[in-house]
């Protein structure tokens, strides 16, 4: 097949599906490498692409793996929120799974610190 | 993806031999995104578009169509072609297209841990099937183990680093006419989105974070007496990734005079099929998708 007679074969079936895409992390608050003067009460992550609630989640841990989440995340679109415990001072990990609504899934951990 | 004859001359043939093969995959191993890379494979099994890529080197430019479709997850058949617009000095110029080449992709193991994904391919260059003018009459067989390796394992003491990213691929090419040589590329890769989102936010645009500094390799060590001495190319670069396009701008470096004398440039665009028709076109034949 020519590349012409391959991109009919594309205009043919394009309309039928929308296209979606890999979650990709867009923006993080706190973000990667953050050091904060003055505690998060939540992680705000902002992704390229719609979520799936079921499959997506995220965890937050301190320095010993104790999680500190005060709540289940919340998902709506392509922003994940979940609440945090009051965080004392020290080192936090974040991990978070996304997956999209065509279920393309990406992962993704980074650390942030809230200064004593 | 050219193959040019013998009748070309010697010197045209070493050089053209570099002209990269286009369409690779692009993939998610743990949380380490590889962009496509477009001057040697890399280790994905999936379903792309390169059109086209567009290769000026060596008294040559090459207009090449590359597709992969996933047949069932991890494993995908590639086929290309393209068009070939040559002026060796010394010879006179000719035009055709190259070589069809089939190219079946395996993945072996894949660790999400530590960013790691092995597969072995096979690339069949059918003799016969481009032009005479350009094309080698004999069919050429490359078997190849391919790897690609994220370094987001690396300590936060060198987290600098861990936006590093190896791919690389091992090939013996059996040609029918000349020489048996291991075919050796890879692409080194420092990604600004693994950076931004996993090691420190440095505040890029939305932009700069998709881009991803590169620099491919691609050289052939011929095995046979009298098949001459390594040649091969470094191509420095940049790739940009978009949520279903990609585009890439190499330069292309000869690393010794058998290979050429000047330098050249290479450029892509890269459709991800698998996220412009995740339901239809984008998923496996058979087994759903990955």
């Amino acid at each position: 097949m020519n590349a012409r007679g391959f991109l009919a074969c594309l205009a043919i079936v394009a309309p039928v599906t929308p296209a979606l895409a890999h979650a990709f992390l867009q923006h993080a608050s706190p973000g990667a490498g953050a050091v904060v003067a003055s505690a998060p009460k939540e992680i705000a992550l902002e992704f390229s692409e719609s979520l799936e609630p079921t499959f997506s989640g995220i965890e937050v841990s301190d320095a010993t793996g104790h999680n500190v989440e005060a709540a289940g995340a919340v998902i709506h679109g392509g922003s994940l929120h979940v609440a945090l415990s009051p965080l004392p001072a020290g080192s936090y990990r974040v991990v978070w799974r996304a997956v999209s609504v065509d279920t393309h899934r990406t992962e993704g951990s980074y650390s942030f610190k809230v200064k004593p | 993806m050219s193959r040019p004859t013998s009748h070309l001359g010697a010197a045209f043939l070493i050089g053209a031999f570099f002209i990269p093969a286009g369409a690779d995959a692009h993939g998610v191993v743990g949380g380490r995104f590889f962009p496509a890379t477009i001057s040697s494979d890399d280790p994905f099994a999936a379903d792309e578009l390169a059109l086209p890529t567009i290769t000026a080197f060596n008294h040559e430019t090459d207009y090449d169509f590359d597709y992969s479709k996933s047949i069932f997850p991890g494993f995908a058949i590639g086929i290309g072609v393209g068009y070939i617009d040559a002026t060796p000095p010394g010879d006179p110029a000719a035009t055709g297209f190259s070589n069809l080449h089939i190219a079946p992709t395996l993945e072996l193991f894949r660790n999400p841990e530590h960013e790691f994904i092995m597969s072995a391919g096979l690339d069949w260059e059918i003799g016969g099937s481009g032009s005479m003018s350009v094309a080698d009459r004999s069919s050429t067989y490359t078997p190849t183990i391919k790897f690609g390796k994220g370094f987001g394992d690396l300590p936060d003491g060198i987290g600098y680093l861990r936006p590093l990213a190896l791919t690389a691929t091992v090939g013996y090419a059996i040609p029918g006419t000349i020489s048996k040589s291991i075919e050796w590329a890879g692409a080194l890769e420092y990604s600004l989105l693994y950076l931004q989102n996993n090691v420190r936010d440095q505040g890029f645009s939305a932009f700069v974070t998709r881009l991803t500094p590169v620099i491919e390799f691609s050289f052939s060590s011929p095995l046979d007496p009298g098949g001459g001495g390594t040649t091969g190319t470094v191509n420095p670069g940049l790739i940009w990734s978009g949520q279903h396009e990609q585009f890439a701008l190499e330069a292309i470096i000869p690393v010794n005079h058998a290979t050429g004398d000047t330098v050249g440039v290479i450029a892509q665009l890269h459709f991800y099929i698998d996220d412009l028709f995740p339901t239809t076109l984008g998923t496996p034949i058979f087994g759903g998708k990955r």
